[in-house]
């Protein structure tokens, strides 16, 4: 076994390591306290990690991206992370759709798309799937329901789709240029026979962007509502094939493949970075009842878990990531090192709280913003659905029924 | 001897605290517009409100014109109030902790007759404890106090007898609506901890003192360029003594000797504050156990999954036990003969209750915005306030995972040596 990295994964490695501490820190905690869910985003430091190669770093090399593989995109992810866990989503959240595209576009959408994906620092991109009635029943189509899930409908009127219904948290959505849009094109039968997969950039007539939704976490990053009405949209933009937009994402309706699960838990691997380090400080700085924090055994005991737990996850991240690069089978790995990753940063970063303790009547604004942006886990990666998920890649059969949200 | 039955008034009394709070204070406290933005100000009209209920003085005597309620029954209230509005039911529970200290157990009658008949009449009198909080709880486990100078506020008596007041407390709970502090300053520079501290009676209108803003200082130059969050419930403010001078017939006791240093204040509050803690809990449970019984996913409600069901259950597990602790310390506090004949384990059950019921209700609050899905995370739903809140319990209010420490000691019988 050999865990150490090539010339070129360290050099991403640096480099994402110096943004994340020179640029994007001095940013992280100032955009998060900031109320207004609309006014949280900084096109600035998107256009800069861009210019550095962040925004593309998953696009294949014959249409002039670095093919980074999967061990430097775990990489980049947790030392973006640990400046800000939300900016770094920024950024490999276009992976995961530059992923996508090339596993399942035609040549002649991706001339389309991707071209101006290169070609535009701001060219961001999104995917929406969840609805108001439909979460967990994405993920977990219910056998005996066959409506439950996703509603927006597309209907075919000649070499048109016409787009009408509403998605709601959709990363980016105030933000993107170009979303992948689950739709309903046969309601009679559930959403893995009956859904189609569209392309809908921005500006589409009939498509808007609603509501910003006001996140405890994550507050850099945009969740939004997006709003169809009679959108027209080319059947050109189908992705793979009509009533096959779960076999577009290669099975899979919520990541596309193993990087949806594998970016939650490479950033979390930042995130409890981040907490060591903070609580390390603290504990060498600070003193308690007349000795140093770091004296006291009952901070020694949660130092000694943080630094446990984190490089448990960092471990099993990497070799994730380094099974996916040798072509081997991932399995189910990537989801449960995703699911593990949802515990690690809840414990990690609370624990980061405790050795803090308030100051008086106030506490450390960025040691609350972990556990705020580590709670968005607990409701996107480690939910029990997400959990009950997995065990179908494990041979078992996901009991349907067993589903939460 | 067990009984558990509570008596017609107390139910009377819980249901009537219930009620208001499902018609004025939820409505009220759980609107988006109140729930988004980062400043919470104080329901001031509620708080009047739950004041001309009785609230105000729920444990101040009857014969000092309150409801004159024992340690349990202000339990109870304390938990349908914090259901409702946490920030109303801290401001109101130190307010009528305090008073029942003061004007019950520690005032001379001059001070009372004084002091009394305004703060029975005055549906917007609120009183506040001023003093150097012992943060320390616990971290100095098996070890004298580390006896660090200079935290506490320092009185000197001058030839008249009157006394002046130098010095400031970092952060002062119920500050900004208190008419009367009761303020303990170290008298005996020789002494510390609990030792050597005088308390006083200061108006809010006395020259000298000087209470800071509501807001801030949350970063810049004030905090270290460190950037800083809001964590406290009720409201509160930072207090300064400059030159105030307090004569001395405001001294409560004698001189270098606090009668609010006495442990069983401290036991009583103690367990109100867990008791507000577990009204917190039940909100966020409530609240995802109705939303579990209408949302539908997988086919069915939620509420019939498993996952679901380990989560209600879980949070039902963790607050009927730490309702059960809270109920016995409050109601030891009440009879504490029942320790002395050895019917309960003397241990400071008081802290057991608090130290439990933040785990508990922590880990409440988590399970509960988690049936929210994406919901539980938005801050314009209650969840994700009152996971913050929780925390805010957890390592806060004078009280971190080194509290538990203190039970520890009295396991092992030890005997806290005051520093030279």
């Amino acid at each position: 076994m050999d865990f150490s990295l090539n010339e070129e994964q360290r050099g991403w490695q640096m480099e994402a390591r110096r943004f994340a501490e020179e640029e994007i820190r001095p940013l992280s905690a100032k955009q998060d306290q900031i109320a207004d869910p609309r006014e949280t985003w900084d096109w600035d430091i998107i256009v800069r990690g861009s210019k550095l190669g962040f925004r593309t770093l998953a696009v294949p090399k014959e249409w002039g991206g670095p093919a980074a593989d999967f061990v430097t995109q775990a990489i980049v992810m947790a030392e973006l992370a640990r400046g800000d866990s939300a900016i770094s989503k920024a950024f490999s959240q276009n992976w995961k759709w530059s992923h996508l595209i090339a596993a399942s576009c035609t040549r002649e959408q991706k001339e389309r798309f991707l071209k101006p994906f290169m070609a535009d620092h701001r060219y961001l991109m999104g995917r929406g799937i969840t609805e108001p009635n439909a979460g967990s029943d994405n993920r977990l189509p219910p056998p005996d329901a066959p409506k439950a899930g996703y509603r927006l409908r597309a209907e075919r009127d000649g070499e048109e789709w016409v787009l009408n219904g509403e998605k709601c948290f959709i990363a980016n959505g105030s933000v993107g240029s170009l979303f992948f849009v689950d739709a309903r094109t046969n309601p009679e039968v559930n959403v893995r026979q009956g859904g189609t997969l569209f392309m809908v950039p921005k500006g589409t007539p009939g498509f808007r962007v609603g509501k910003v939704f006001n996140k405890r976490g994550w507050r850099f990053y945009q969740n939004a509502e997006l709003i169809f009405e009679n959108c027209r949209i080319p059947h050109a933009n189908v992705v793979g094939e009509v009533n096959g937009g779960v076999k577009a994402s290669a099975g899979d309706t919520t990541g596309g493949d193993i990087f949806g699960d594998l970016e939650l838990a490479a950033n979390a691997v930042g995130v409890c970075d981040d907490a060591i380090s903070m609580a390390m400080s603290f504990a060498r700085t600070h003193k308690r009842a007349g000795r140093p924090v770091m004296d006291h055994q009952i901070v020694q005991l949660k130092l000694n878990e943080m630094h446990a737990l984190t490089e448990a996850l960092r471990s099993y991240v990497m070799r994730v990531a380094w099974e996916r690069d040798q072509g081997g089978p991932v399995g189910a790995n990537a989801g449960l090192a995703m699911n593990l990753s949802t515990d690690i940063i809840q414990r990690v970063t609370r624990l980061n709280m405790d050795i803090h303790g308030p100051e008086g009547c106030m506490m450390n604004a960025r040691v609350d913003k972990l556990v705020r942006d580590a709670m968005v886990w607990t409701h996107l990666a480690g939910d029990t659905v997400q959990r009950i998920k997995i065990l179908k890649r494990l041979g078992g059969t996901a009991a349907p029924s067993a589903g939460a949200h | 001897m067990y009984n558990l039955h509570l008596t017609a008034e107390q139910l009377e009394f819980r249901d009537t605290v219930r009620e208001f709070v499902q018609n004025e204070v939820k409505p009220a406290a759980l609107h988006p517009s109140r729930l988004e933005p980062f400043e919470k100000p104080l329901l001031a009209s509620l708080l009047d409100d739950a004041s001309r209920m009785g609230l105000r003085t729920l444990s101040l005597s009857e014969a000092a014109g309150g409801a004159g309620a024992d340690s349990l029954t202000t339990c109870l209230v304390l938990e349908e109030l914090a259901a409702g509005d946490i920030d109303i039911a801290m401001a109101l529970g130190i307010t009528q902790g305090l008073a029942r200290v003061l004007f019950d157990e520690t005032m001379n009658d001059a001070q009372r007759g004084r002091l009394l008949p305004e703060f029975v009449e005055d549906a917007r009198y609120h009183l506040a404890l001023a003093r150097s909080d012992f943060a320390d709880r616990g971290w100095n486990y098996h070890r004298a106090d580390a006896g660090e100078p200079g935290t506490d506020p320092t009185a000197t008596k001058q030839a008249n007898g009157e006394w002046v007041l130098n010095g400031s407390v970092g952060f002062v709970q119920n500050a900004p609506i208190a008419k009367l502090f009761v303020v303990q300053a170290r008298t005996d520079a020789r002494k510390s901890g609990r030792n050597g501290l005088t308390t006083f009676l200061v108006p809010r209108e006395a020259s000298g003192l000087v209470i800071g803003s509501v807001e801030g200082p949350f970063s810049g130059q004030a905090t270290g360029g460190r950037p800083l969050t809001r964590w406290h419930h009720g409201t509160g403010a930072h207090v300064r003594f400059e030159n105030c001078r307090v004569p001395a017939e405001n001294v409560v006791g004698k001189d270098n000797q606090s009668p609010l240093a006495a442990a069983v204040h401290d036991v009583r509050a103690d367990v109100q504050i867990a008791a507000i803690n577990l009204g917190l809990g039940r909100a966020a449970y409530e609240a995802a156990v109705d939303y579990a019984k209408i949302r539908v996913q997988g086919g069915r409600r939620i509420v019939e999954h498993q996952a679901i069901g380990t989560i209600l259950s879980d949070a039902a597990i963790k607050l009927e036990l730490a309702r059960n602790q809270i109920w016995k310390a409050a109601w030891v506090a009440d009879h504490p003969d029942a320790v002395t004949d050895r019917s309960v384990a003397d241990l400071p059950l008081h802290t057991i209750a608090r130290v439990y019921t933040a785990e508990a209700v922590n880990e409440v609050t988590l399970g509960a915005a988690e049936c929210f899905g994406a919901m539980g995370v938005m801050r314009d739903m209650p969840l994700q306030k009152y996971v913050h809140d929780a925390f805010i319990f957890l390592n806060g209010c004078g009280h971190d995972s080194a509290t538990k420490l203190e039970i520890a000691e009295a396991i092992a019988g030890f005997e806290r040596q005051a520093a030279a």
